[in-house]
């Protein structure tokens, strides 16, 4: 089932195209957003988080037209965003910072208390429920952080850098927690770290200067950097770095036409 | 029941111990559990059965730790002091109640303790910007570091900015007001004159907001209230600046019509304010 459908999305970010012609549709898994610094990957999760206003194209999210106020409040509800600078109350409990942000989802209150127990027991924080936010670790805040974004259950989960601050005994323990909301809500996660993709996604998009370069699965980009001899340590480095030099190759034979 | 053996039998009491404890030769055993699929009745009397041989107690104890797993471990609810604090949002949990509580003490100590004549006027001339200031560290990318993040829930748009902004307006009107009371009225209007302006001015804020952003909004109503009771006063001439100063704000504050004039302002605020809903549901000011 397709729950993300764009169509000819345009993003300015500061007077610049950050966003250009963009067609994408996503459904259940987790979609690894590639791509390199200023690609495009940030724009396009914050126009997908209803942050962002699109300049031109249209935007649906489970079915629902978010430009119409009242479909894009019904989205919000069943919507999960960590932001890559990921802001927060530091005098606020774990457990109240997450029931904070369950309210504004509008969770039925009496199902608040056990949804936030939930959520910060998946992101292993089960014993520092009741710790100060300000008291943890970097790594710690970040898993506040997806804690928030999954307390209502959404449907449509969008992370930008959420691997970023953790160790890499966390990355693997997240790598299954997404491994496991990707198999019933559409997960998407723009992250530098090819490894990332590989370990944890389903399907594979990089984004390079605001279009869309390559789509495919981690297999078909290993198996394209086995056969390409491009830079990288990995097949799949190989892959990413192939794949981004034939579409610039192929920008640059469209400008010249 | 469609099973053919239902009305034929039923088991005993004999076969079902007998079932229970393996002694019944396998084909009646495969019969009994064939009835056993569609007749309640039977099963209760051989699941007795099998709980009074030595598999009872393993059987007890296995559903006791399935019980324990799935029972739900009771989750402690969010106090009520931490639902109230959520509603105040940031600026009434920051250092904006003690820049209240310093003007409201400041004031009293100047007109008590030194003695100053016009501690009320400068208060009136103060308060109506408190709020406003409030309802600018209250909201917004500047204001709220979780900014980014409300603003993709359904929650976060005007609701919250309201929410936010009565917590502001329950900790400054009190405050403020009871503070006024406390002073000589020296020539300046009511302690309460302010109220329906301070009012006025923060839903305008608000509207403004829309448009402007919270902090821009905040300046353009609480820099135009400041201006319009400061700059007469300075170029007046004659007389103590308190004296003035209570002038102006009586010209500013006193008689029906003016206050007539405040409640038209904040009645006028609040309908652009809704009418402008739309524009808080998407993120402004970047």
């Amino acid at each position: 089932m397709t729950s993300i459908h764009v169509t000819g999305l345009r993003v300015r970010h500061r007077r610049r195209l950050a966003l250009d012609s963009v067609d994408l549709d996503l459904g259940t898994g987790v979609h690894g957003l590639l791509g390199p610094n200023g690609a495009g990957k940030t724009s396009l999760i914050r126009v997908l988080a209803t942050v962002a206003r699109p300049d031109a194209g249209r935007v649906e999210l489970l079915g629902a037209d978010v430009a119409d106020p009242r479909g894009r409040a019904g989205v919000r509800r069943r919507l999960g965003y960590l932001p890559q600078e990921f802001g927060y109350y530091p005098g606020f409990t774990v457990r109240e910072f997450v029931a904070y942000m369950a309210w504004l989802k509008e969770i039925p209150a009496d199902r608040v208390p056990a949804a936030v127990a939930r959520a910060v027991a998946r992101v292993g924080l089960a014993d520092r429920a009741d710790a100060k936010v300000r008291t943890l670790s970097g790594g710690m805040v970040r898993r506040v952080g997806i804690a928030q974004a999954v307390v209502n259950d959404p449907e449509v989960l969008l992370l930008d850098e959420p691997t970023a601050g953790l160790d890499p005994e966390q990355r693997v323990e997240f790598r299954e927690l997404l491994r496991e909301l990707g198999a019933s809500a559409t997960v998407v996660v723009s992250t530098h770290l090819v490894e990332d993709v590989a370990a944890a996604c389903t399907e594979v998009t990089l984004l390079e200067g605001g279009r869309i370069a390559y789509r495919g699965t981690p297999k078909s980009l290993t198996r394209l950097g086995e056969s390409s001899g491009g830079p990288g340590d990995h097949p799949i480095e190989r892959g990413y770095t192939a794949a981004l030099r034939a579409h610039r190759t192929a920008e640059r034979r469209e400008a010249l036409r | 029941m469609s099973d053919g053996n239902t009305h034929i039998w039923h088991v005993s009491a004999g076969r079902a111990a007998r079932y229970a404890d393996g002694t019944l030769p396998e084909p009646d055993t495969w019969s009994v559990e064939k009835h056993l699929e569609g007749c309640a009745g039977c099963a209760s009397r051989v699941s007795a059965a099998v709980r009074g041989t030595a598999a009872g107690p393993v059987l007890a104890q296995v559903r006791d730790a399935v019980l324990a797993r799935a029972t739900p471990v009771p989750v402690p609810a969010v106090s009520r002091l931490a639902r109230l604090l959520w509603a105040a949002g940031p600026a009434v949990r920051g250092a904006w109640p003690p820049a209240v509580l310093a003007v409201a003490v400041g004031a009293l100590a100047l007109s008590h303790g030194a003695g100053l004549p016009g501690a009320r006027a400068l208060l009136l001339a103060v308060a109506p910007v408190l709020p406003v200031a409030g309802v600018a560290l209250s909201y917004g990318p500047a204001a709220d570091p979780l900014y980014e993040v409300t603003a993709a829930t359904p929650g976060g748009g005007l609701r919250l900015a309201l929410v936010r902004t009565v917590a502001v307006l329950a900790v400054s009107l009190p405050l403020l007001t009871l503070a006024g009371l406390l002073l000589p009225a020296s020539g300046a209007p009511a302690a309460v004159a302010w109220l329906l302006p301070g009012l006025a001015l923060t839903l305008g804020t608000l509207a403004l907001a829309s448009f402007t952003g919270c902090r821009t909004a905040a300046g353009l109503t609480g820099g135009g209230w400041l201006c319009a009771v400061l700059a007469p006063v300075s170029a007046a001439p004659g007389g103590p600046l308190t004296a003035r100063l209570a002038e102006q704000l009586g010209r500013c504050l006193d008689g029906t019509g003016t206050q007539g004039a405040w409640a038209a302002a904040a009645v006028l605020s609040a309908a652009l304010l809704a009418a402008r809903r739309p524009a808080y549901d998407r993120p402004f000011g970047r």
